[in-house]
């Protein structure tokens, strides 16, 4: 049985990853990914928590989750797809309209 | 001790890919190279004695989620976008804040905060008894996701038609 604090430290890991991602790059689609990364880490530490605590209320949490991410995905998507078609760019530089 | 090989092998490569999500400059990579992050994500679950929610994540998340990516990094041929280093006090402190970010995470991870329960106990997790809880104990959060998800993709719609669907409202999707 492996513990649980490295599943914890492998989902640390990726979530700085993602972090990471969101801080430095500037195309949209890709600080979309690093969020996806970040929201399966926080996926593994709920299962990870599930088995350490004997319940199946994390594994509930993980479900809608997924759910929560895949809407979240369509409509920023589709948010990405109308400002390429105002700007002819993703960058997120480029989208300063209420920026200051 | 077969169960620690696989561990580090898939934990290895999920850290890898997701390095390469974040550092590639193609789109099209990183979105791939997310795929292959998420399927060792799954194989965790298996390790963790979820295998519903490993199925879940390879059908959700790399099956469903990750193809949209794809669309739509190629329906705005996306592929050859440049992105020339700007602002480098800003990517400095983007690296800094990620690095201290995971120490201090992992510092206190192996410091103090898991909690200590006396190991794991038996855990059943297959479909039935996540059926069950879903359809008992969370039947309502149950019916506001499948709400959201209809709003999603209303929004969806409406975010990527080219004209607005509001009457008398100003054409801005033409342009």
């Amino acid at each position: 049985m492996i513990p649980t604090t490295w599943f914890l430290i492998l989902g640390a890991i990726l979530f700085s990853l993602g972090v990471l991602g969101v801080l430095t790059r500037r195309n949209g689609i890709t600080i979309f990914m690093s969020i996806e990364l970040m929201v399966n880490a926080v996926n593994l530490t709920f299962i990870a928590y599930a088995r350490e605590l004997g319940s199946l209320h994390g594994l509930m949490w993980v479900f809608f989750i997924m759910a929560v991410a895949a809407a979240e995905a369509a409509v920023g998507l589709a948010i990405f797809i109308a400002l390429y078609r105002h700007r002819e760019t993703i960058d997120v530089d480029e989208a300063n309209l209420m920026h200051w | 001790m077969f169960e620690y090989l696989i561990f580090f092998t898939f934990a290895a490569i999920a850290v890898i890919f997701a390095a390469i999500v974040v550092i590639h400059r193609n789109p099209v990579v990183s979105a791939l190279a997310l795929v292959v992050s998420f399927f060792s994500l799954a194989v965790m679950y298996v390790l963790l004695d979820a295998p519903f929610m490993a199925a879940l994540q390879v059908i959700v998340y790399a099956g469903a989620i990750m193809v949209l990516f794809l669309f739509v990094i190629m329906l705005l041929n996306l592929a050859h976008t440049e992105e020339p280093i700007t602002r480098p006090i800003q990517q400095f402190l983007g690296i800094t804040g990620a690095a201290g970010f995971a120490i201090t995470i992992i510092y206190y991870l192996l410091k103090a905060a898991v909690l200590h329960t006396g190991g794991p106990v038996e855990f059943v997790s297959d479909a039935r008894a996540i059926g069950v809880s879903m359809f008992e104990a969370y039947i309502f959060p149950f019916e506001a996701v499948s709400i959201l998800l209809l709003a999603a993709i209303v929004g969806a719609l409406i975010l990527s038609q080219r004209t607005s669907a509001i009457p008398g409202a100003k054409e801005n999707g033409s342009r």
